[in-house]
């Protein structure tokens, strides 16, 4: 097994549409020493996920946030954490930005980025995905433990009921759609400039955040971290035996096995959800992604979860590029997958996304004289 | 607008088959079975037609059959039961919120959950919500029928077919094209949009984003028939402006055998722009067969036995 290529030639592949479409890897250059140390520290060790330490920061001066319910799915309410801008207001024109969590995880644990994201000038919202955290169990999640009495003369009914309510349900496709309902929120709240939208995910959001500029147009910048599908064939998925044995009991019992799931939170997840989460391959949707929306993944070299070297990002960053998407990699040198999140990690990672993000989404002011038009949508 | 929207705007008041309205006794030795499925967390329905002499120990191929936008299971059980009859274990079925299948669930009451605990039994105050047209809800209903089809005693599991009508057409190809364990289709007079749409990320008009962004902002559940209905309507329009089947056609495997069963008089859909499109794109065993003289519902004497009899030769000869 080669040893990962050096650091020069790592930190910076960049492939875009000329010099102009990349940001500055200065800071990943500047801080080459930091990310050793981090690196090799047995305290910054991260293995198997972030610690709560991880996760707590200081709202940056003059930075406020508000929490929100949003809906998705005919009636499904999720939670979003708005952070707002110290020069925030309802009748300028902002971008904004919705962050999401990874695998099986909540947004506690990537609030700081949001927060970051707010401190640089982004209207930022952290979001739960469906039947995590604080967000509502949707229709998927929930079952009948009495028979259904409703029928078609009805479109609607209430009915005081026995239920089981499902948590935790992994599920790609509805993580698809979370991100997609909190554009449609953000492109709504006062202040904020419909056009100008990002999304930022991590790890298994990563991908998610890939997918979802691959569906909707409205996503005009994104950030996928830790993560990094490589282009990869459409068609179906293939299906092992033990997974469809446990389609076929899931369709008869409504109950198929569970598995341990997730790093930093654990619980359990439905076994279904890994042959579920394979309909949705972004490596496999790149074309559709338009050459509005901008790309920047930030895989860590030693990723022992989503591969090492950023090798599936960078090969997605030359296949968007020769397509006429602006896509840019920039590794995280020597870091682990969970490291990313994290003193240097986190410092450099947080401050590249926002400067992505400001560099393809404009800032507040820059976009003011324009920003009328903006709103008209809502 | 095109056919497809066409059809979402009629379809509250769905096109009665006139083949339906007679209902057929069931061909000799063909005996059916309610079944309950479960599609993510809601109870389905389904009619199985058994055919003669099945034993657990046959391995018999078996095929699901998903009816037409706005029609319910009733509305195809004489082509199960024509399937039935050429060997084939057939299952007919109710979407969610359809016939005698389940509503969409959402609760009104507040509970409380805790995320270490998976699952919770409650009770509450629910909505339940019924008669939404959601193409994708559908094609994941037709992939948990095939589910529950593949544990019945006496199917073979690796020989799976899918059927679908109309709008139903069009999920079968996209069902294709995402799930391995479906090795023959036929999409009988089908929908199959998205030919001239670039299969790109959607980019909504204005009004559709308007739509979004209300959804996303004060979209719970809606109390009251009336509110009810025009989120339905409202819904649908957003799914299907987003609902292209014609993109899955060329990603539909080599070793999936797809009919196509076009009204050659058709005047719903442009057989032209859909299924003779959609079948170029094919790499597999596919054509097209045209019946001859017959219009969309396929009511005219002998449409009927025309292209059940070509589904049935396909998936005999396929599976």
């Amino acid at each position: 097994m080669p040893r990962p290529v050096r650091l020069g030639l790592l930190a910076v592949v960049v492939a875009g549409t000329g010099i102009s479409a990349q940001i500055s890897t200065d800071l990943v250059d500047r801080r080459r020493a930091a990310f050793h140390a981090q690196a090799t520290d047995a305290d910054m060790k991260r293995e198997g996920g972030t610690q709560p330490r991880d996760w707590t920061y200081d709202l940056p001066d003059g930075v406020s946030t508000r929490q929100v319910t949003f809906y998705k799915d005919g009636g499904t309410p999720l939670y979003g954490k708005l952070f707002l801008p110290k020069t925030f207001n309802t009748r300028g024109s902002w971008p904004a930005v919705a962050v999401g969590h990874g695998i099986n995880a909540l947004s506690i644990g990537i609030e700081k980025y949001a927060a970051r994201f707010a401190e640089r000038g982004l209207v930022a919202m952290a979001i739960d995905y469906q039947s995590y955290g604080f967000s509502g169990s949707g229709s998927d999640d929930l079952r009948l433990l009495d028979p259904d009495p409703t029928t078609d003369a009805v479109v609607v009914t209430d009915r005081h009921v026995r239920l089981l309510v499902k948590r935790t349900n992994l599920n790609n496709i509805h993580e698809v759609e979370d991100f997609r309902a909190a554009i449609s929120f953000l492109q709504g709240e006062p202040g904020v400039d419909a056009k100008r939208i990002g999304i930022w995910g991590s790890s298994n959001g990563g991908s998610v955040v890939i997918a979802v500029a691959a569906l909707d147009a409205r996503v005009k910048a994104v950030v996928s971290q830790v993560s990094g599908a490589a282009p990869s064939a459409r068609g179906p998925a293939p299906f092992e035996a033990a997974m469809l044995d446990d389609g076929i009991r899931r369709a008869r019992t409504g109950q198929g096995a569970e598995v341990d799931g997730g790093f930093s939170f654990r619980s359990k997840v439905d076994q279904w959800s890994t042959q579920r989460n394979r309909d949705l391959r972004p490596g496999s949707l790149l074309d559709q992604i338009p050459p509005t929306t901008h790309i920047l993944y930030l895989p860590a070299e030693n990723d022992e979860l989503s591969g090492r070297g950023g090798a599936g990002a960078i090969a997605a960053t030359r296949y968007l590029s020769e397509r006429g998407v602006t896509a840019q990699t920039i590794v995280f040198p020597e870091l682990t997958h969970f490291q990313a999140y994290s003193h240097t990690g986190f410092e450099v990672g947080s401050t590249l996304a926002a400067d992505w993000f400001l560099k393809y989404l404009g800032t507040a002011a820059a976009q003011k004289a324009t920003a009328a038009p903006a709103q008209a949508a809502r | 607008m095109n056919n497809a929207f066409a059809i979402a705007l009629g379809c509250l008041l769905p096109v009665t088959l006139a083949a339906q309205a007679a209902k057929p006794s069931l061909p000799d030795g063909v005996i059916t079975r309610d079944v309950r499925f479960f599609s993510e967390g809601v109870v389905c329905f389904g009619r199985i037609f058994l055919p003669k002499g099945l034993t657990p120990a046959s391995k018999a191929a078996a095929v699901v059959l998903a009816p037409g936008w706005g029609e319910t299971e009733a509305s195809i059980e004489q082509y199960a039961a024509r399937f039935a009859s050429r060997g084939l274990v057939a299952m007919a079925i109710d979407y969610r919120g359809w016939g005698k299948s389940g509503g969409f669930l959402y609760l009104v009451d507040p509970i409380r959950w805790d995320d270490r605990q998976r699952f919770s039994q409650h009770t509450a105050r629910v909505r339940i919500r019924r008669r939404r047209l959601l193409p994708e809800a559908q094609v994941l209903d037709i992939r948990n029928a095939i589910s529950y089809l593949q544990g019945e005693p006496g199917v073979d599991r690796a020989r799976i077919g899918v059927w679908g009508t109309d709008m139903a057409g069009g999920h079968v190809v996209v069902a294709a094209a995402i799930d391995s364990r479906i090795k023959a289709a036929v999409a009988q007079v089908p929908i199959v949009d998205g030919r001239d749409v670039p299969r790109k990320a959607f980019a909504p008009s204005p009004s559709q984003q308007g739509a979004m962004v209300r959804l996303a902002r004060s979209g719970q559940a809606p109390a009251g028939v009336i509110a009810a209905e025009a989120r339905n309507d409202e819904e649908t329009k957003l799914a299907l402006a987003e609902y292209h089947p014609f993109w899955y056609a060329d990603a539909i495997p080599a070793t999936t055998a797809v009919l196509f069963v076009v009204a050659e008089k058709d005047t719903t859909v442009n057989n032209d722009a859909h299924a003779v499109a959609a079948s170029k794109l094919l790499k597999g065993p596919n054509g097209v067969a045209s019946v001859s003289g017959a219009t969309h519902s396929l009511a005219m004497p002998g449409a009927f036995e025309t292209a059940v009899d070509a589904a049935a030769a396909w998936f005999v000869k396929y599976l």
